[in-house]
């Protein structure tokens, strides 16, 4: 058996059938930075890769690939919230798994996550292919009828300010209009 | 030979014919004014509602101002700050950011209504000219405001911009071919895009356009107001409203409701959900250029011609188009309304068409 930390570096560079599958299933570019920190992966130097850890780093590195079962906390430094929320969910091995069954983990992350709080599951986000860490983005229609949910009250009082202001603005100038016609 | 004296006579008569002094009072211009209606009617409000959104342009820049800071280092942090921690500011900045498109979508809309109902001739030339340059004006506008976030998407799509401005060059003669590299090397004010251009596109999109847009959007009202609203039709309109108070009412009410479609949209779909997600993120100098840049959905029209075309066609199709519509009231002086209509629709066809399948027109003759 291949060392634990040599199976995940592989393993963690080479996950690309789920960026593959969100793409063509939402019509969407996206990039690894939907899971991971780095938009290009774990593998480099730069932020949230492999090559700019410490000792402390890579340790709560390999703790967070051990986590093989699902329900165990984990914080992986090359991993995003959403990344880790995966593992956490489901666990290393049976996401390995999905890598044959990409659309599957959709169904595995339920609806209940709604990491960033815009309305739209995180599992929803990911077969849109759109940020579950932001809520300003989000599938336009879906984020429209979430929204307008949200704010109802806030557009009816839009509402009723903007045609009080409309209808001020009117009886404004009729006034003035007629003060006008009394001079001439 | 024409002399000085016949040349400067013929210019002082063609200014005094389209601002006529003795109808430059408040009885003329408003009380006296009549607006014309027929079934193109519709199209003396679509001016007015550009105006509109130029004014929650202003209103809604001026609070952005507050809070954005135009500095390679701070200013995607400063909008996530204004998204994330601004009361309001998310709600505001989309405002900014739908409101750009409908002004320039009305801009459009109201440019091919005038054309189409003739708007042009004598003696409203300089409405016109002052029209076609405020459409400049305001996709000038669009272009510097897509760099102040300073995300993937605002950097790369302003290093393609400011790229096509130069390869221009190649195609002037003699001196003339060093002007777009150096107004490139002006706008962009350093060897790459940064620091410099953010500056520059700020001072641009803050001071300088909006300067201009106010002067020349004052000449255009005050010939609109001079001359009143053109027939618009063959047959002259057998009813008429008055422009103080009915048309200002209508005006006004419309605003209304336009305001409150804008508000739902900038509350319920932040502008920046339609760009896929990795395009939004800040911008990294050492990074690769990521996939799917382009420009705003107004230059569509011509951004996938130049993907397809040789440059050269496109530049040529552009002055051409661009000369057309300065001349338009000289070129289109004996043309009927109903010729002016059929090419009005076919440039519409053309521009939905472009905006919405021009990706897939792109694909299909690309694979």
């Amino acid at each position: 058996m291949p060392p634990l930390y040599a199976l995940s570096f592989t393993a963690a560079s080479a996950y690309p059938e789920f960026q593959q599958f969100v793409e063509k299933n939402s019509h969407r570019t996206v990039n690894c930075a939907m899971c991971h920190i780095n938009e290009n992966g774990p593998v480099g130097n730069g932020e949230g890769q492999i090559g700019s850890f410490s000792a402390d780093e890579m340790k709560q590195l390999n703790k967070a690939r051990a986590a093989l079962l699902p329900g165990q906390d984990v914080d992986s430094p090359i991993l995003n919230q959403f990344g880790n929320e995966i593992i956490k969910a489901i666990g290393k091995k049976e996401f390995v798994a999905l890598k044959a069954e990409p659309a599957k983990l959709a169904e595995r992350l339920g609806d209940k996550s709604d990491l960033d709080g815009d309305g739209i599951s995180d599992a929803r986000e990911y077969l849109d292919g759109t940020d579950p860490l932001n809520q300003f983005h989000g599938d336009p229609g879906k984020l429209f009828w979430i929204n307008l949910g949200r704010y109802k009250m806030h557009v009816c009082l839009a509402v009723v300010a903007v045609f009080a202001i409309n209808y001020g603005l009117i009886q404004l100038i009729k006034g003035v209009t007629i003060v006008q016609s009394g001079k001439n | 030979m024409i002399s000085v004296s016949t040349a400067l006579s013929a210019i002082s008569q063609f200014i005094g014919e389209r601002f006529p002094v003795d109808k430059l009072n408040y009885h003329s211009m408003v009380e006296k004014k009549e607006v014309p209606v027929h079934k193109m009617s519709w199209g003396y409000y679509t001016g007015g509602l550009t105006m509109f959104f130029f004014m929650i342009q202003v209103i809604t820049g001026l609070f952005l101002l507050f809070y954005y800071q135009p500095t390679v280092s701070d200013a995607n942090v400063s909008v996530e700050y204004i998204n994330k921690y601004v009361a309001g500011g998310a709600l505001i900045r989309n405002m900014h950011a739908w409101s750009s498109s409908c002004m320039i979508f009305f801009a459009m809309v109201h440019l091919l209504t005038a054309f189409a109902m003739k708007s042009f001739v004598k003696p409203r030339e300089i409405t016109w000219i002052a029209g076609v340059l405020l459409l400049f004006i305001t996709f000038t506008f669009g272009f510097t405001g897509y760099l102040l976030p300073w995300n993937q998407i605002a950097v790369n799509a302003t290093k393609v911009g400011l790229q096509s401005v130069e390869y221009v060059g190649q195609y002037l003669p003699g001196q003339l071919s060093e002007v777009p590299k150096i107004l490139r090397e002006t706008f962009q004010g350093e060897s790459s895009v940064g620091q410099s251009t953010l500056g520059r596109f700020y001072a641009l999109h803050v001071v300088i356009l909006p300067l201009a847009l106010a002067g020349l959007l004052g000449l255009h009202l005050l010939s609109v107001q001079l001359h009143g609203m053109s027939q618009g039709v063959d047959q002259p309109a057998k009813k008429s409203e008055k422009f103080m108070s009915i048309f200002i009412f209508k005006d006004l009410t419309l605003w209304a409701t336009v305001f409150l479609v804008l508000f739902v949209l900038a509350a319920c779909i932040p502008f920046d959900s339609f760009l896929p997600f990795p395009l939004l993120a800040p911008f990294n100098a050492l990074g690769s250029t990521p996939a799917g840049i382009k420009p705003e959905w107004y230059f569509y029209f011509v951004y996938y011609p130049l993907e397809l075309l040789p440059f050269w066609v496109i530049l040529i199709a552009s002055m051409v188009c661009v000369s057309i519509l300065i001349f338009a009231p000289w070129i289109f002086k004996g043309t009927s309304r109903r010729t002016l209509s059929f090419i009005t629709i076919l440039v519409s066809i053309y521009l939905v068409v472009m905006t919405l399948f021009g990706e897939k027109i792109y694909e299909f003759f690309k694979h």
